[in-house]
């Protein structure tokens, strides 16, 4: 995992977590969610954005994330077109080298979670997008 | 890239397409004057491509053009007649050049010589109209006219002049007087209106009668009759014939090539060339496209308002309830209108492939006998530039490779003529395009055994055909010893598999060894509108394409899934639409949709299943949106935003197949 560039700090899945810049296309405002008939494990539905469907994620599905307490505060866009709710947008940091910690242990969030940054307060982790996408198309082979 | 030369390569496709197509109409018989038009037309587009090029920074390409547009200027002086070779050599430069002009827009470096697959032909084009010593001929002078007037003629116009005398059509003379405020309207009426009946040579200034006011012409004109003149009254100052085509020596007209024989139509046809008043007008693909997100905003607006005017119960916002669903059809029918701008028949793609086929066929010694099906089809116009490299390789792979040569298909048994089809087609979600042959098939053995050599394939690994099929889209790969002039360099289906994998389709190759192959290439559907049936089913609703609804009826009795109904006599098993997206199950339903196979007959031997719905509520277009990968779903082929939410719409063929694997499941007691 690359230390350098900008991050955005977020609260989202009862977590702290840090999305690379370089992997968002944009943070919005959420918009109303169309459900999608039969609900597909680790998507929520879809939103309207630009004219095209957008994909959002369950972070409720996800191994180890629990379900957000209220209606998100914002959605993280990512490139790889897939929307994160976002229960609050904490800060925004720049390069955090030599800060970056390897978990330990059997977290069941490994999959999609990586290296951790201990910062005020609790340590923010990683958000793996590739492991995340991964995870849901993992979802998708085995429904 | 610079928007403003994106602006540039679509134009350049488009002139690419008109010129294509004004070579198709130059192999059917035309009057002489429609030739004559579409040649200038062609002379016309080369040019402008040449200047085009040149500003784009690519000198070969250039010159490659000013070449073509030289041949063309040949045909319109008259100096090259226009013959079934002539234009299939101009069909192969044009072809050349546009798949050059694709290298170039994906970043290849420029050839040597664009034209090198036709350089022999257009050099013996170029020798045949050089004038030899002596032959240069200006019958300009037979026109009975005076002097000074015949100096007002153009080089260009006294070739013609020439050329249509040599062809024997006599020219005439039409003098009018037109009236200030309205000459230009007038003329241009006139103009267009002996352009329809002949050759119109030449617009030029004549004298007024001293008792007159407004402005006179003299328009040249060659063809065989003026009456009925296309004038007002008071316009004629006088008609005559200028030259009679009889008092050219013999001698003369036998050292010029012959002009085809004209076969003049039964009734006055339209010009080839478009109206000269039909103004077209080229967007960018970003134009369009914000449009449609400006477009998607006011849609939301009055989603907007629409909810705010449910929350009220009040009878007097029954008016504004009305207007926002007029706004609703009226949004449906800019967007149709958008998506429309993004369409292009498939027919344009054949068109490429069409001469590309004849000339290779003759080149190569292999007779075909090309097939091509769904022309009519309408795709975006990006996906299928993006796809036509792919397509043109395809097709030369199969003359090259799949095809045999006459010798070789006779002693198999076969007809002479190979068989090459190319088919497109909508299924569900996507289209469908499949090339088939009837040639050799791949060599199975001989693609193993490269596939050892290349160490894509493990020791002592077994690969199915599948398996043996796909290394042939491996980078690199080719059984071929030797590269030919056409193909077999090994840089084709890999880059063909890059193509339609990056436009999020697939590839499949399926072969039979001396039966032939088939590649298939399917690709998703972005946008459509999409002809439904609304129903609704577990209080939300959704659209079944109407293309495969072959019957609506309701039953006596409420029935649940898993039983047989009778259709037209016929009994068909009924499952509920609910049970074949994994929604929440009827207890039993009243009202069913028989689906049919798309493309498949109604009646015996086709596939039929009856949905259950809920309710039938009524039938539209709507505009349908694909899904993103992560959010595909079965059974659904996409949605479309509508006031109260999405509609989602489904996929027949998808359906039929749930709805078989849930009757499946039914008698298994799963």
């Amino acid at each position: 995992m690359s230390e350098s560039g900008s991050w955005l700090q977020v609260r989202a899945a009862g977590r702290d977590l840090l999305l690379s810049t370089r992997e968002l296309r944009e943070v919005v405002a959420p918009s109303p969610l169309a459900p999608l008939p039969g609900r597909l494990p680790g998507i929520q539905g879809v939103v309207l954005h630009q004219g095209e469907f957008l994909p959002v994620l369950a972070w409720e599905d996800l191994p180890g994330a629990r379900r957000p307490e209220g209606p998100p505060e914002a959605l993280a866009v990512l490139r790889t077109r897939l929307a994160l709710p976002l229960e609050r947008l904490v800060r925004t940091l720049d390069d955090l080298p030599g800060l970056w910690e390897e978990m330990e242990g059997d977290d069941p969030a490994r999959a999609w979670l990586g290296a951790s940054v201990q910062l005020q307060g609790p340590a923010a982790r990683h958000l793996n997008v590739e492991g995340l996408l991964e995870l849901l198309r993992r979802f998708r082979s085995e429904r | 890239m610079d928007q403003s030369f994106d602006d540039v390569w679509a134009e350049c496709e488009d002139l690419f397409g008109q010129a294509r197509e004004t070579l198709a109409t130059l192999k059917e018989p035309q009057p002489a004057h429609v030739v004559q038009a579409s040649v200038n037309a062609l002379f016309r587009t080369t040019h402008t491509l040449k200047g085009m090029a040149g500003m784009l920074g690519y000198p070969v390409f250039s010159r490659a053009a000013h070449r073509l547009e030289d041949i063309f200027d040949l045909m319109r002086k008259g100096r090259l007649r226009s013959t079934d070779s002539l234009i299939e050599t101009l069909e192969a430069g044009v072809l050349a050049l546009e798949s050059g002009l694709e290298g170039l827009r994906r970043g290849r470096p420029e050839p040597e010589d664009y034209l090198q697959s036709v350089r022999r032909q257009i050099g013996e084009l170029e020798a045949m109209a050089r004038p030899t010593e002596g032959q240069a001929h200006d019958l300009s002078t037979l026109l009975d006219l005076p002097p000074e007037t015949l100096k007002a003629l153009s080089d260009y116009e006294r070739t013609r002049v020439t050329a249509v005398l040599l062809a024997g059509t006599p020219i005439h003379g039409l003098g009018i007087c037109l009236d200030y405020s309205t000459f230009d309207e007038r003329l241009r009426a006139i103009s267009e209106a002996l352009g329809t009946r002949g050759e119109l040579i030449s617009t030029l200034p004549w004298d007024l009668p001293p008792d007159r006011d407004g402005l006179a012409f003299l328009l040249l004109w060659a063809g065989v009759t003026l009456e009925p003149l296309p004038v007002q009254g008071g316009e004629v100052l006088e008609s005559r014939q200028l030259v009679d085509p009889g008092q050219i020596p013999v001698s003369l007209r036998a050292r010029v090539p012959e002009p085809a024989p004209e076969r003049l139509p039964e009734t006055p046809s339209a010009p080839a060339t478009p109206a000269p008043d039909a103004e077209i007008l080229r967007l960018p693909a970003q134009r369009v496209e914000a449009l449609e997100a400006r477009l998607m905003t006011v849609g939301q607006l009055r989603d907007t308002a629409s909810r705010l005017l449910r929350r009220f119960e009040e009878a007097e916002l029954d008016a504004p309830r009305a207007l926002l669903s007029e706004m609703e059809t009226g949004l449906l029918d800019v967007q149709k209108s958008l998506l429309q701008m993004r369409m292009v028949k498939v027919e344009s793609l054949f068109s490429r492939i069409e001469p590309m086929v004849k000339s290779l066929s003759r080149d190569l010694g292999k007779p075909v006998r090309l097939q091509l099906h769904g022309g009519e089809l309408e795709v975006e116009r990006s996906l299928l530039s993006r796809l036509a490299e792919s397509f043109l390789h395809l097709v030369r792979n199969a003359l090259d490779h799949g095809l045999e040569l006459p010798s070789e298909r006779l002693a198999q048994g076969k007809s002479e003529t190979g068989t090459l089809k190319l088919s497109a087609s909508q299924w569900g979600r996507n289209l469908r395009f499949d090339l088939r042959d009837d040639g050799r098939g791949f060599d199975l053995a001989r693609i193993q055994a490269r596939g050892r050599e290349l160490g894509l394939l493990e020791a002592g690994e077994r690969p199915d055909p599948e398996r043996l099929l796909r290394l042939t889209l491996e980078p690199g790969f080719s059984t071929q010893d030797e590269a030919s002039q056409i193909s077999g360099r090994g840089v084709g289906m890999d880059v063909v598999r890059a193509e339609v994998e990056a436009l999020g389709g697939e590839i499949h190759l399926s072969t039979e060894p001396r039966r032939g192959s088939l590649i298939r290439l399917t690709l998703p559907l972005s946008r459509a509108v999409v002809n439904c049936l609304k129903v609704r089913c577990e209080g939300q609703v959704f659209g079944i394409p109407l293309a495969s609804v072959l019957r609506v009826q309701s039953g006596r009795i409420p029935l649940s899934g898993g039983v047989r109904v009778e259709v037209l006599g016929r009994l068909i098993p009924l499952e509920s639409l609910q049970a074949c997206l994994g929604l929440r199950e009827p207890e039993a339903q009243r009202t069913f949709v028989v689906l049919t196979q798309q493309g498949g007959p109604a009646g015996r031997g086709s596939f039929e299943v009856a949905i259950g719905v809920d309710q039938v509520l009524d039938r539209g277009d709507v505009l349908l949106r694909s899904l993103p990968e992560l959010a595909q779903t079965p059974g659904i082929m996409g949605g479309s935003p509508q006031e109260d939410g999405v509609l989602w719409v489904v996929d027949p063929e998808a359906v039929l197949g749930l709805a078989m694997d849930s009757l499946m499941r039914r008698v298994a007691h799963v």
